[in-house]
């Protein structure tokens, strides 16, 4: 397969690709309703739409923090309006009753908002799913509670009125400061949203979020990941209840309880959940639905709100906006078959300017490793070394414990007894994560995919990854990748092209020891000779370090340096490939085992 | 007994079993092997319920399996041994023994007679039925998944990897379980990584590469084919 | 002194076995689905309704008969409520939407009570009488709530260890697949798992309604106190919940006695804070709380 011809024939030939993500699309729509609906009562001089959709923008614009929370960070809040109310309340306490200015109020009220934010971040360190939930809805019933309570400073239930005429004056086509702030911030909102999801950091919340055993292997701590999404949405909402007070004028307990948050929760919901714009059609849908139609039925409110949300769940459990987008992208679907994902193409493209040979220093050095799970013990007193720059097979039955020493070795568990050593460096105790940064790579068995990302993007969360400078060469390989792979999808390739995916993950995170899981279990034949030829550029070209678990014994006996053999947890042979071929527990695993 | 036709499987929206057929009468052993990755767990899973088949059928003994929830076709009589030795670990080896018989509820004279054939063929489980299964060694667990599936009398029995995480010297004893279990009428389908020690316990064997059927063969000859194909491929 | 510590931990002991009982019904329900009922707060107070309802100011022989009543009541709406739940997780990758669903059925079932019966809340009399421990006098219905809630450990106990139905329950959560492959009924399995959850918090709904607040938006409370039991004592584990239950409760009790009523679900909330930071698998339970 000439590396030319695969390029060539896709650049002409194919016509242009389906965008893959509608994110940007979606926030420019985003922005328009967000501008006919904020400055269009004004040019009108309608003054009850004007006042309303001034609510419904910092709406808007909290629930666009609550939807990055929610799918970006993966983490449900259920005290979103609480962030909001500590916002507002703060700084009317010190705007309204302290005569503070309206500047320092509000770095006051910010101040406060990120404060809470920490106190929901704070647990989400050590634990995450349903725990949060909980702790943030305890958070929306004990505020207001704590808001009448607290009187001394709150004034209780007689709330705080404040007055800002400034901000209301007319400053031309009737427009005021206040209606261009609360339709600006919004539209902001939405473009922080996008760029955090398109940044660094935001593939790496996404990945923490989607599979956290992924992201550990890739160096991301999650619960770090899960704090500073709180702490950022708590900033961004913090923000909106600055701006509620001015256009609310008037702070109360009623204003900031449950059913707040539970607003902002169920429009994402509705909207539907991680679309850019499910926010806003969530916000209209759930808020101006039941307080402006059934303004007559306000006792109705909640109930409408919660018949909304779970019918929304059971029949679309996508949302709004997220039904309309599966249905476009069903319609671009679709598979490139074995020539959707190759690694051919892109090996020129690394020149390794080195010849490399494995050297006498050790990479990994095991000793005494046991692994027990209950009474089944899944690695028995292993003692392994690889040195620096070999190809290492590890070989061995079903269950014989291969992929449990590659859990350890990766940090994703531990040790009962003995210990290991990575670079020189006592790695027995380390987190998964710790491990990652120091330059080892892994694949696992069932290739961590994220459907969510373009295949560009599930290969470049390798290289957020990365830990030390990048060669230049490196740099051209991820050009051609991205120009190739930025509007696929990952979620059509098949398993085997899945795994390779990670291999070409692994090798733009640049780790300088690597460890495959079964890489070319489901490759064909052709597949599988490239990935030969790319384990073995990696290592005498660019010098690395690989652990093969696999089964292939013509595949592992065609470029390993050293092979070892396990059974039952245990090491039963290691050494060159000759002198393993010949040993007599190896034999047997040649006779009609080939296909095992 | 088992027919299944031209079935078509996968995970999401991605194929993994491309056309597969294969058969199994009762008193016979069918086992397959492949390499990992090329489909063998994936059909066992598809065949017994747990991933739905995009096409084909799945009959046992003319009525249409597929679509049906994976109880449901355990309690027809199709019973899938999962691999890597799954019991329940917190419930004693009696009770474990007890599960199996969920699906054939209201036979407790059959279910006794059952468990006491288990226990004259595994007589550790006896010993130990009052325990955890967890506190189980790795090949008592997969007796003991064994026997929750034998008390429930299947028709068809699917059994993927029985060797797993096993020594090996404990596959020989298993299997001679199994061909004794399939002589009673049973029609099994195995699938084992260690083909060369399986086959003598089998009578058909098949080999699926790639999620597709590379050819099927009496066992006696199984080694035989083997060899023919690696010298195939090599010399291509 | 003494006499203010007899209320503390009489009290605090009382209203932490309602706290218990929503964690027991917490687990047999988590057990066999993975799910945690948000609603099941507003389902207790649904069991304090049905005794405002069925049997308020009744004789004794009444209210005994109107005791079932109320439990196979609630658990009829419980089990729907799980039917309805698990709807999506039959063919949806995503196996999470059951926060989203239990935390609507409780807001609809807050805001039905809210619109068909006001926000007031309800004084259900109680019938049995009240007594005196160390001089102090205490309402019969904190006796009935430890009585209901040690009735209830130990008949799952015998249930969950005994019988073929609870050894099935419990073996789906041990292994999900391997129950499927099995044959056990799965979904029957899971709906009973609900029925009981509600069989069991609507008789304490009904035992208690003299010392809960029935009314519209108790429900969020009590189930949060009720998490907050689940997690201290470990979830999964119903033994825990009799430390948890009442732990919660004392601490609850002490905090409206020392600083005001009003703290008392600021104190939960602390707690709950403290113990995910410190402990987050709880004192009984194993590290399933911290998946990475």
């Amino acid at each position: 397969m000439a590396v030319s011809d695969t390029v060539a024939a896709s650049d002409a030939g194919a016509p242009r690709k389906q965008r893959f993500s509608s994110d940007l699309p979606q926030v420019w729509i985003g922005m328009a309703l967000i501008a006919v609906t904020g400055f269009l009562p004004s040019f009108l001089g309608n003054s009850y739409w004007v006042h309303t959709f001034q609510l419904v923008n910092i709406y808007i614009a909290a629930a666009i923090f609550q939807n990055f929370l929610f799918v970006d960070a993966g983490q449900k809040s259920f005290g979103q309006g609480v962030i909001l109310g500590l916002g507002a309340y703060v700084t009317a306490i010190f705007f309204g009753l302290h005569d503070y200015s309206f500047a320092m109020a509000a770095a006051i009220g910010l101040g406060a908002a990120a404060l809470g934010g920490l106190l929901f971040a704070l647990p989400a360190l050590r634990v995450q799913y349903f725990h949060l939930g909980f702790v943030t809805l305890s958070a929306a019933i004990v505020f207001p509670q704590l808001l009448m309570t607290l009187d001394r400073w709150t004034n209780g239930i007689n709330g705080i009125s404040v007055e800002m005429p400034e901000l209301h004056h007319e400053i031309g086509l009737g427009l005021s400061p206040l209606t261009i702030l609360v339709a600006v911030y919004p539209m902001l909102a939405l473009w922080v949203h996008y760029f955090i999801r398109r940044s660094r950091l935001g593939r790496q919340m996404r990945v923490a979020a989607i599979s956290p055993e992924g992201a550990r292997s890739l160096g991301i701590k999650p619960g770090l990941m899960r704090f500073t999404a709180f702490v950022i949405a708590a900033i961004g909402t913090g923000i909106c209840g600055i701006l509620y007070l001015p256009t609310v004028a008037f702070v109360s307990p009623q204003g900031f309880n449950v059913e707040l948050s539970f607003v902002f929760f169920f429009a994402v919901v509705v909207g539907g959940r991680g679309q850019m714009l499910g926010p806003i059609i969530g916000i209209w849908i759930v808020f101006i639905l039941p307080n402006i139609a059934l303004a007559g039925f306000v006792e109705y409110r909640l109930l409408i709100y919660g018949f909304l949300t779970l019918v929304t769940v059971i029949l679309f459990p996508d949302g709004v906006v997220g039904t309309i987008e599966r249905w476009r992208a069903r319609r671009g679907v679709a598979g490139r078959g074995e020539q959707a994902f190759r690694v051919d193409a892109f090996l020129d493209r690394l020149k390794g300017d080195r010849v490399a040979e494995p050297s006498g220093n050790v990479a990994i050095e095991v000793r005494g490793g046991t692994k027990k799970f209950g009474e089944v013990i899944a690695v028995n007193e292993v003692d392994l070394t690889v040195r620096e720059g070999e190809i290492h097979g590890l070989i061995g039955a079903n269950g014989s414990g291969k992929t449990s020493l590659l859990n350890v070795l990766s940090g994703l568990s531990r040790l009962d007894s003995g210990s290991f050593v990575i670079n020189g460096r006592e790695a027995t105790r380390l987190a998964a994560d710790r491990i990652a940064n120091m330059g080892v790579g892994r694949t696992f068995q069932t290739p961590r995919i994220y459907p969510q990302f373009s295949l560009w993007e599930n290969l470049k969360v390798g290289m957020d990854a990365r830990t030390g400078d990048t060669g230049s060469d490196m740099d051209a390989l991820a050009r051609a990748l991205e120009q190739e792979f930025s509007e696929d999808s990952a979620e059509l390739l098949s398993h085997g092209q899945r795994r390779l995916v990670e291999v070409m993950r692994t090798v733009l995170k640049e780790a300088s020891i690597i460890l495959f899981d079964e890489p070319a279990a489901g490759l064909s034949q052709s597949e599988r000779a490239n990935f030969s030829r790319l384990v073995r550029f990696l290592s005498r070209q660019m010098g690395k370090t690989v652990i093969l678990v696999e089964h292939d014994l013509d595949l592992v006996w065609g470029i390993a340096d050293t092979i070892t053999v396990m059974e039952q947890g245990r090491i039963v042979a290691s050494g060159n490939p000759e002198a393993v071929a010949e040993d007599p527990a190896v034999q047997h695993m040649f006779i009609g085992g080939r296909r095992a | 007994m088992l027919d299944v036709r031209n079935l078509y499987a996968g995970y999401g929206i991605v194929p993994v079993l491309e056309d597969v057929s294969l058969t199994a009468s009762g008193g016979e052993i069918l086992l397959i092997g492949g390499e990992n990755g090329a489909g063998k767990s994936t059909l066992m899973r598809a065949i017994a319920g747990f991933n739905k088949p995009t096409a084909g059928d799945v009959l046992l003994d003319g009525k249409p399996l597929q679509g049906m929830a994976p109880e449901a076709i355990a309690q027809q009589g199709l019973r899938l041994v999962l691999d890597g030795h799954r019991v329940f670990p917190e419930l004693s080896v009696y009770d474990n023994l007890r599960m199996g018989a969920a699906a054939r509820r209201g036979d407790r004279e059959g279910f006794g007679k059952a468990v006491e054939e288990i226990y004259s063929v595994f007589p550790i489980l006896k010993e130990r039925h009052r325990q955890y299964a967890r506190d189980l060694s790795g090949g008592q667990q997969q007796m003991l998944a064994l026997g929750q599936a034998f008390v429930a009398q299947p028709k068809v029995l699917l059994c993927d990897e029985p060797s797993m995480g096993l020594a090996q010297a404990l596959l020989p004893p298993i299997l001679a379980f199994l061909r004794k279990w399939a002589e009673a009428g049973t029609a099994i389908v195995i699938v084992e990584q260690h083909l060369s020690v399986t086959a003598p316990y089998a009578d058909r064997a098949m080999i699926i590469e790639r999620g597709k059927v590379r050819f099927s063969c009496p066992a006696s000859e199984l080694d035989d084919r083997l060899k023919e194909m690696e010298t195939a491929e090599t010399d291509a | 002194m003494l006499l203010e510590i007899t209320v503390i931990v009489v009290r605090g002991i009382a209203i932490g076995s309602i706290f218990a009982m929503i964690a027991m019904s917490f687990n047999i329900v988590h057990g066999a689905t993975g799910i945690l009922n948000f609603a099941q707060g507003n389902m207790l107070v649904l069991g304090g309704f049905a005794a405002y309802f069925l049997a308020n100011a009744a004789g004794l022989g009444w209210w005994l008969l109107m005791l079932p009543v109320a439990g196979i009541l609630i658990a009829i709406l419980v089990a729907f409520q799980g039917w309805v739940t698990l709807l999506p997780l039959r063919s949806s990758v995503e196996q999470d939407s059951w926060i989203i669903s239990t935390v609507s059925v409780s807001v609809i079932l807050g805001a039905a009570v809210l619109v068909t019966q006001g926000p007031f809340t309800y004084t259900v009399q109680g019938v049995v009488p009240s007594f005196r421990i160390l001089g102090v006098r205490t309402p019969g219905a904190y006796a009935l709530a430890i009585g209901c809630m040690l009735f209830w450990f130990f008949a799952m106990r015998i249930f969950l260890r005994k019988t073929f139905l609870g050894l099935a329950i419990s073996a789906l959560r041990q292994d999900f697949d391997a129950a499927r492959a099995a044959g056990l009924p799965v979904r029957r399995l899971q709906i009973v798992a609900f029925a009981i959850s509600g069989l069991m918090i609507g008789t304490a709904g009904f035992l208690v309604a003299p010392v809960i607040s029935v009314s519209s938006d108790a429900g969020l409370r009590y189930v949060l106190n009720g998490f907050v039991a689940a997690v201290v004592g470990g979830i999964g584990s119903n033994l825990g919940t009799l430390i948890g239950g009442p732990l919660v409760g004392v601490v609850g009790m002490l905090t409206a006695y020392k600083i005001g009523g009003a703290y008392q679900d600021l104190a939960s909330l602390l707690l709950l804070i403290a113990i995910l930071m410190l402990r987050p698998q709880g004192l009984f339970g194993r590290s399933s709380a911290r998946r990475v």
